[in-house]
């Protein structure tokens, strides 16, 4: 493979070009209900060739490897239709690499499509014997398996392996009208072992979603919240990490104003980083599809913005450090500029001193959802509960929050002692990449709690 | 690559390993423009291929894809491996004619790249006559392609199709303050108005050139056609005949019941001609056709895949999962310029973010509002912010005040009249 890509990368006439190659098989299981509702297998080969000619980009995509040649040959030539400037990369040094996937545990290559049946039809067993209102199940398992080849006209050379497995739960509970959700999952870049064990797992999402039948919605208002771990490290991976992307921000002169960094935006407290170099993490690569090593990279330093995350492209033309964060959903995509793992550092207040003076607030668990539009974000909890002086009183549901992402970051008022990871599945431009997401216990005043009374 | 010569190579090996398969094979090549903070970013050619195989053996279905003609052993295996452990399948796949829909237009193969360019380049500009402090991205993206399907009960079809598509959006960053609006259009022939698009974009920004507050409480809520989507989220997945089998949606036994206002009918349909929903077959070769969903606010059908309408004893309707093809609503009496005239105090959406993210099926959502205007006395004063939307699709159906009497086509596969409900919840911070 690795003498067809460098030749095929002697005919690009370009600034700069490069070919991503990768072949995937991959197995899906689902329940829904009592009964399996897919099982399919798939074996996927394409690639991408890009090019910039005077900083313009051409891309092709193929499936047929035949068509390598003529791919390079045709982004170098839509590159010649865009480019108008001059090419601007930051400097990478050139690596040698053949990496190999580290499945410590059972490769699921070699588990039987009888186990995978087996195993996730028994989580969704459980749920579906764990009362008589829970009304239906969706039990997913995939698992994939991805080998990459990376080769650029500056002479990197990249093979790795990309193991990836996944088994998501959800439990449907139904009184009349009323219908509840609530899904836990398991996922890692690891082996089967990932997926097995779960039963307790499968048991909670089913008692929860019974549970939240009775739970009243919460009144729709602004409060005080307190966000819990998982909430809120997707609160710091929507709503900041992604203003942190310099792709939307480098071309774009009035945003980089806004977003100069050096600027106070939040409250002293807060420290967010991404760091694509934490063993065993869902976020965690190597090098990012540019091959570009994987960095730590400090976005708001004790609330003032000191970095974000580049590509080649966007770091040159902002004249800011590289932190390997081009990272392409597969073949058929572009590297964009993606966070890893993104985290708020812990500070020092214990749980139970978080919760005191507050008169009435929301306390917000778990996640379904979350979405950001610029400063704006939206973000849904898998439930809630009251907090009444100070104490976690009722189950609520329907917990949405929403607000201005400058005006929140400074009205953090308690950044907790207990960091806690989550994985899962960013999307952006039409793409999704594994990441993962961290944070302790956080208290904010002043957000805006959805509700239909 | 012949694609009927991979599809019957396919068959031939299957033949007599199964009491049914079917083969599709697709290829296609998509041309997207980008335009990116005022100017030309890239161009992306994409060829693919894709070989799909579904197998009923011994009454279980299996499943596999390929993208590489040179593993067809590898995709059968595949599909019989998880036919031994896949769904109960009691149906063979059916050969019927295909119906009479247009979804091919020659001039969209001839659209050069030159000429995506140029139509992003027009909208562009336009945008920025309006205010060139916008900064502006925009798209144009040709499709061609092909599809071959066959099957062992002797379904022999080639298809081909084509869709184009052009959209800009515009930023407005001030103080304190970042503006997003933006509008596209998509279909499967060549014919778009770049000027018209733009214009729509520049509306946008136009209505929100003031920033207004509203108060929290209940109010009348303008769905416009692109904003409809709020609502039409939660009925998609209670209109699936997969979730009324499973008893999950809130529609499940209320055949012939009056959900919706009498003002309110829904169709589905895969035979609107160079529409992006329309196609002559699901994805199991049943052929698309209409079906009338919701006739005068009464519930009269649910969307049927070939497994769940063999399971459910009702006849396939032609949607693959029980998913939408093009939906289409009926247009009301109430001139669209006049809907607001009556309306002392309201709110009208366009855009949302969070949708989805509680729980669709049973209806309820709450949702911020990304773009949307308020309206007093009848007339848009200026746009909203930091305001969220809550309510239930099901309540908020049967609550219309008034249909707008032009539908117009969004997103390519709705046609639909703006919706003026009344009573949804307002949250705002202000």
């Amino acid at each position: 493979m690795r003498e067809r890509l460098e030749e095929a990368l002697r005919k690009g006439k370009a600034d700069y070009v490069e070919i991503r190659i990768e072949e995937v098989e991959a197995t899906a299981v689902a329940f829904k209900g009592k009964e399996i509702d897919t099982l399919s297998a798939s074996k996927v080969r394409g690639g991408i060739a890009r090019a910039v000619v005077r900083g313009g980009w051409g891309m092709a995509v193929f499936n047929d490897l035949k068509e390598l040649s003529d791919a390079v040959r045709r982004a170098c030539e839509l590159a010649g239709l865009v480019g108008r400037e001059e090419t601007r990369l930051a400097e990478v040094e050139p690596v040698q690499e053949v990496a190999g996937a580290e499945l410590r545990g059972r490769d699921f290559r070699g588990v039987l499509l009888d186990e995978k049946v087996r195993t996730t039809k028994e989580y969704n067993d459980i749920m579906l014997r764990h009362h008589p209102k829970i009304e239906s199940t969706e039990t997913r398992y995939r698992d994939s398996f991805r080998r990459v080849w990376y080769v650029n006209s500056e002479g990197t050379y990249i093979e790795d392996e990309r193991p990836d497995i996944s088994m998501y739960m959800t439990a449907i509970a139904r009184d009349g009208d009323n219908v509840q959700k609530v899904t836990e999952r398991a996922i890692s870049h690891g082996g089967f072992e990932t997926v097995e064990g779960l039963q307790e797992r499968a048991e909670r999402a089913a008692r929860r979603a019974v549970e939240l039948l009775s739970a009243p919605p919460v009144r729709g208002g602004v409060y005080t919240v307190v966000l819990d771990p998982r909430l809120a490290g997707v609160f710091a991976h929507e709503a900041f990490g992604h203003l942190s992307e310099a792709d939307f921000v480098y071309e774009n002169p009035r945003l980089k104003e806004l977003l100069v960094l050096g600027r106070r935006f939040g409250v002293e407290d807060v420290t967010i980083v991404d760091d694509g170099t934490i063993p065993g993490l869902y976020g965690t690569i190597k090098y990012d599809d540019e091959g570009v090593p994987a960095e730590k990279t400090y976005l708001l330093k004790e609330g003032v913005l000191v970095g974000r995350l580049h590509n080649r492209e966007t770091s040159a033309k902002m004249g800011e450090p590289l932190t390997g964060n081009a990272r392409a959903q597969g073949y058929s995509s572009e590297p964009i500029v993606r966070m890893t793992n993104t985290y708020i550092e812990p500070g020092k207040v214990p749980f139970e001193d978080m919760l005191s003076g507050i008169k009435l607030g929301v306390y917000a668990v778990d996640m379904v959802g979350g979405q950001t539009m610029m400063e704006m974000f939206t973000f849904s909890a898998g439930w809630g509960y009251m907090i009444r002086d100070g104490r976690i009183e009722e189950l609520v549901r329907d917990v949405v929050l929403t607000g201005n992402l400058f005006e929140t970051l400074k009205n953090i008022e308690a950044v907790g002692d207990d960091l806690r990871w989550d994985h899962g599945h960013c999307g952006k431009g039409g793409q999704t990449a594994p990441v993962s997401t961290g944070s302790p216990h956080i208290r904010i005043r002043n957000v805006v709690v959805g509700g239909r009374r | 690559m012949n694609l009927s010569e991979v599809a019957h190579k396919v068959l031939e090996k299957v033949s007599g390993r199964v009491s049914s398969a079917q083969v599709t094979v697709s290829r296609g090549e998509s041309t997207p423009v980008s335009f990116e903070a005022d100017k030309l970013k890239a161009i992306k050619t994409s060829r693919t291929v894709i070989i799909g195989l579904k197998v009923i053996s011994e009454g279980r279905l299996g499943e596999a894809q390929v993208t590489d003609p040179e593993d067809l052993d590898r995709l059968v295996d595949m599909a019989l491996s998880s036919a031994k452990f896949g769904r109960e399948a009691d149906y063979v796949f059916p050969n019927q004619p295909p119906p009479e829909v247009k979804l091919y237009d020659g001039e969209v193969a001839k659209l050069a790249a030159e000429r995506l360019i140029d139509a992003c380049r027009e909208m562009l500009e336009l945008v920025k006559d309006y205010n060139p402090e916008i900064t502006v991205y925009a798209y144009a993206n040709k499709w061609v392609g092909e599809t071959y399907m066959a099957n062992t009960s002797g379904l022999d079809f080639r298809g081909e199709g084509t869709s184009y598509s052009i959209g800009v959006h515009g930023e407005l960053t001030r103080e304190g303050d970042i503006l997003m609006a933006g509008y596209g259009r998509g279909w499967r022939r060549a014919e778009i108005d770049p000027s018209e698009v733009a214009g729509r974009t520049v509306e946008k920004f136009r209505m929100a050139e003031r920033v207004v507050q509203v108060r929290s409480g209940r109010m009348p809520v303008l769905f416009t056609s692109e904003g409809l989507e709020v609502l039409l989220l939660s009925l998609r997945l209670g209109l699936s005949g997969k979730n009324v089998l499973l008893g999950s949606s809130p529609l499940s036994g209320k055949l012939g019941e009056e959900i919706a206002d009498p003002r309110i009918s829904l169709t589905d349909s895969g035979v609107e001609d160079y529409r992006m929903g329309s196609g002559h077959y699901d994805e199991d070769g049943v052929p698309t056709g209409r079906t009338l969903l919701i006739e005068k606010g009464v519930l009269r059908n649910f969307l049927y895949d070939l497994d769940t309408a063999t399971r459910a004893g009702k006849e396939p309707t032609g949607n693959t999962n029980c998913s939408p093809n093009n939906w289409l609503i009926s247009a009301g009496d109430v001139p669209n310029d006049e809907i607001l005239r009556d309306l002392k105090e309201g709110v009208v959406v366009y855009d949302v973010l969070g949708l989805g993210q509680g729980n669709p099926i049973s209806g309820e959502f709450s949702v911020n509002l990304a773009l949307g205007y308020k309206v007093e006395n009848g007339e848009v004063v200026g746009r909203v912010k930091n305001t969220m939307l809550a309510g239930n699709v099901y309540e908020a159906l049967k609550h219309v005040l008034a249909v707008g009497s032009r539908a117009e086509w969004v997103g390519g596969t709705l046609y639909a009249p703006p919706v003026l409900v009344d009573g949804l919840s307002v949250v705002s911070k202000g």
